[in-house]
């Protein structure tokens, strides 16, 4: 299986509240069940991540699955491969190989893009290059439709090479402006070129891998499947160079950390243009494919629209992420070959479903259940803070959250107690203090004092001799090994009594405060 | 080749290409931001300029003040959209490029929903004729725009030295932080910088419409070229987006002449390459580093 999945998940699984419905099943078994782990074969990774925990209310064992992606990724790939042919008439069926490429494509784009950090938009002109290459060879040359496959990736190296000369200076928007530029330059060329078809819109003619004397349904679903093959190998592509060495290697040098990384001794220029040129590759394969399906190839490749389409594409679905890739991929399609009938208007729809992503969202559709989580928890700490004056009540929206239910009678308990106590607080009691140190004490006072004894030692108060006998200072604990406390104020004591007395005085504005 | 056919076409070529990459270059330098739908504001301007030659006057200050305040408006459009709910959010500039190309992406499939596919022509405003320079020859369309190009982009820059907004869009150009804190109203100056540089659009869109059509996708070629010449010149110098736009016209003209047309953007695109590899932030591009 080529399902990309991410070691994110696992993390944000991990500190899953209490209370969260889960959409996955949740397995059977214990003791050796357990440690069970599914493989990748001849490779120690995992598809799946698996933890081992018991019920809270039955407290029996159940096995559950962290990371929902692959197992989404294989229903919607079956998808894929038995609905649009099973079901779909003619024009669905080329709509949808027509999806599966560009899938394909988005998804080697993604590897520049995401991967490799190079906002390229020569993406689509790389595949031009690949599927006039490949034309030009089977119209001029008499190549075969395998062999148009095969020069396809070569083309796409050569102009991956050429136009990743400019990438090793320039950075960022000064980069993509460049590439726009040479995609409006491909454009022209085959524009005017006689050999490439100036006079008939494209170069066409090419060898076509659908057998001629084959029905038109079964070519078009052979097609399909052939799109469909390019659209997992792509995606294979992708696992195999994001995930492994190269992948590994850019993460570490992420944009204006790439001092850190040279640092550390990545080479992470080495590897990104290995990661650009890889993906050229790979687009100029599309493009032989391409070349192969349409039996040539158009200049409409370059054109400033189809650049535009395909960047909806990705900026709908999510920069960075194969699934956001896909999921994009198919919305626009959908929008631009399924409801043809539109006319112009169907653009119009995908070019403000584009605006809306972009002016709302933060990382496209895939970015929804971040964002929602983040503005969710911001609602909550605003609503936490206008309810502080409830002396640390636990509200019961809060409570779902709360994995030891104790805590919040703890809580209840300590509240209470507070408020008692501050009726306490007088200024003769604070006078006692000060005058009977090391004497009998009230009751008043002695319960004050136990209870500010309770406390817990993060942010415990206490006496610092800075000068034994002469200089005393009050520090806050940090509650933490290895972390020193932290000096409070500037007061100076100059015996410990008068510090004894100055650490109450603030537990007893504290307690005030509270 | 005749040395006088090559500066006439250089000088034209430059004025309109300077007109486009100086409008995108005052964007990227004072609001952060690539503006790639300034192609979308050259078409809307055409058929702006075009409605009014329709439907009021085919006098040339009409027409070109039709397209100059279709500019404008579309400029005040895109900044509208893609800067003023973006500016102040996490990941701007990719978010305000993108929508920049959603916004000429939606607005070109407007136009072409709205006008058709069908070019339209606008009246010859300079006039048809020929003025005698010694051996050299020009007509006045090619004088026309050179002297309203160059009025414009002295009148802009004149206008950015001297009055109070243009002290404010150049602080804007420094440092955005700096003039917002001293009390220079950021939406404020970022909507007149896209007005200004709309406006200038809407006029090159004017007078390259003297010799092209007017098509929903007539800003393509323009943008392009305005772009690349900007990023020649170091995004974000106006004098470095002149003199590129003086070196790239004269590359033109001379490739227009010796090897043909269809080699221009080619050889265009060679130099561009060359000079962006010799000096990657452009011919007098520093500024972004100040801007971090």
């Amino acid at each position: 299986m080529s399902a990309p999945s991410d070691t994110t998940s696992h993390t944000a699984a991990a500190t899953a509240l209490v209370g969260r419905k889960r959409l996955l099943p949740r397995l059977k078994g214990h003791g050796g069940a357990s440690w069970h782990r599914w493989r990748y074969p001849l490779t120690r990774r995992t598809p799946l991540l698996i933890e081992t925990d018991y019920s809270l209310t039955t407290l029996t064992a159940e096995r559950r699955i962290l990371n929902p992606r692959p197992v989404l990724w294989l229903l919607a790939l079956a998808i894929l491969a038995i609905a649009p042919p099973l079901f779909g008439n003619n024009s669905f069926v080329s709509a949808s190989t027509n999806f599966a490429m560009y899938a394909a494509i988005n998804v080697i784009w993604m590897l520049t893009i995401g991967t490799a950090g190079i906002f390229s938009l020569a993406s689509l002109a790389t595949v031009g290059v690949g599927a006039f290459g490949a034309a030009y060879l089977s119209v001029y040359d008499g190549f075969p439709w395998w062999a148009m496959w095969a020069s396809g990736p070569f083309f796409g190296l050569v102009f991956g090479i050429f136009i990743a000369i400019p990438a090793i200076r320039l950075e960022g928007f000064y980069y993509a402006l460049l590439t726009v530029g040479i995609t409006e330059l491909c454009r022209v060329y085959t524009v005017q070129s006689q050999k490439l078809g100036a006079a008939s819109y494209g170069l066409f003619g090419a060898d076509g891998f659908v057998p001629r004397d084959m029905p038109e349904h079964e070519g078009l679903v052979l097609g399909y499947y052939a799109a469909f093959g390019v659209l997992l190998l792509a995606l294979t592509l992708y696992r195999s160079v994001n995930g492994q060495r190269l992948g590994r290697l850019l993460r570490a040098a992420p944009e204006k950390h790439e001092a850190f990384a040279e640092a550390l001794g990545i080479n992470y220029r080495a590897a990104r243009i290995q990661v650009f040129l890889i993906s050229s590759a790979g687009l100029g394969g599309v493009g032989g494919f391409y070349a192969t399906l349409l039996h040539g190839a158009s200049p409409s490749l370059f054109t400033m629209d189809q650049l535009l389409l395909l960047l909806a594409m990705i900026v709908i679905g999510g920069i960075g992420t194969t699934e956001g890739a896909v999921l994009g991929t198919l919305i626009v399609v959908l929008f631009d070959k399924v409801f043809i009938g539109l006319g112009p208007v169907r653009l119009i729809l995908i070019a403000g479903i584009m605006l809306v992503t972009v002016l709302f969202l933060r990382g496209g559709l895939f970015g929804i259940p971040e964002q929602f989580a983040n503005w969710r928890a911001k609602r909550r700490s605003e609503r936490r803070g206008l309810q502080s004056g409830k002396g640390g009540n636990v509200m019961p929206e809060d409570a779902i959250e709360i994995l030891d239910k104790q805590s919040i009678a703890v809580r209840r308990f300590d509240a209470r107690l507070r408020e008692e106590l501050k009726g306490l607080i007088t200024d003769s009691l604070i006078e006692e203090h000060r005058t009977t140190n090391g004497k009998r004490r009230s009751d008043a006072l002695e319960r004050v004092l136990t209870f500010f004894r309770r406390a817990g030692v993060e942010d415990k108060y206490a006496i610092l001799a800075v000068r034994p006998f002469a200089e005393y200072r009050i520090v806050a604990l940090s509650g933490r090994r290895g972390v020193p406390p932290r000096v409070v104020d500037d007061q100076v004591f100059a015996t410990p009594e008068d510090a004894l007395h100055g650490v109450f005085l603030k537990r007893v504005q504290d307690l005030q405060e509270s | 080749m005749d040395p006088y056919y090559l500066v006439l076409t250089t000088i034209t070529l430059a004025a309109i290409y300077g007109l486009l990459a100086l409008g995108i270059s005052i964007i990227w330098s004072s609001l952060g931001m690539i503006n790639l739908a300034q192609g979308f504001t050259f078409s809307v301007a055409g058929y702006g300029a075009w409605l009014v030659a329709q439907n009021i006057s085919a006098n040339g200050f009409a027409v070109v003040a039709g397209g100059v305040i279709t500019g404008a408006l579309a400029g005040a459009l895109i900044g509208g959209i893609a800067f003023i709910p973006l500016y102040d959010k996490p990941n701007f500039p990719l978010r305000s490029l993108v929508a920049t190309l959603g916004i000429s992406l939606f607005g070109g499939q407007c136009l072409l929903w709205i006008f058709g596919p069908r070019v339209k022509a606008l009246p010859k405003i300079f006039g048809v004729g020929n003025v005698h320079f010694g051996p050299a020859v020009a007509s006045y369309d090619k004088l026309g725009s050179i002297v309203c190009s160059v009025v414009l982009l002295i009148v802009t820059l004149a206008w950015m030295k001297t009055s109070r907004r243009g002290l404010e869009i150049r602080a804007m150009m420094q440092n955005p932080e700096g003039a917002a804190l001293v009390g220079v109203g950021l939406r404020s100056t970022a909507m007149s910088v896209m007005m200004v540089t709309g406006a200038m659009a809407g006029l090159a869109s004017v007078l390259l419409s003297q010799n092209y059509f007017i098509r929903p996708d007539a800003g393509v070629t323009p943008l392009v070229k305005g772009m690349v010449v900007a990023l020649a010149g170091g995004l974000g110098s106006v004098a470095g987006a002149l003199i590129a736009a003086v070196l790239i016209g004269f590359i033109e003209a001379v490739t227009a002449v010796t090897l043909g047309g269809q080699y221009v953007l080619i050889t265009q695109f060679l130099f561009i390459i060359l000079v962006l590899l010799v000096r990657p932030r452009g011919i007098a591009g520093m500024i972004e580093h100040t801007r971090e």
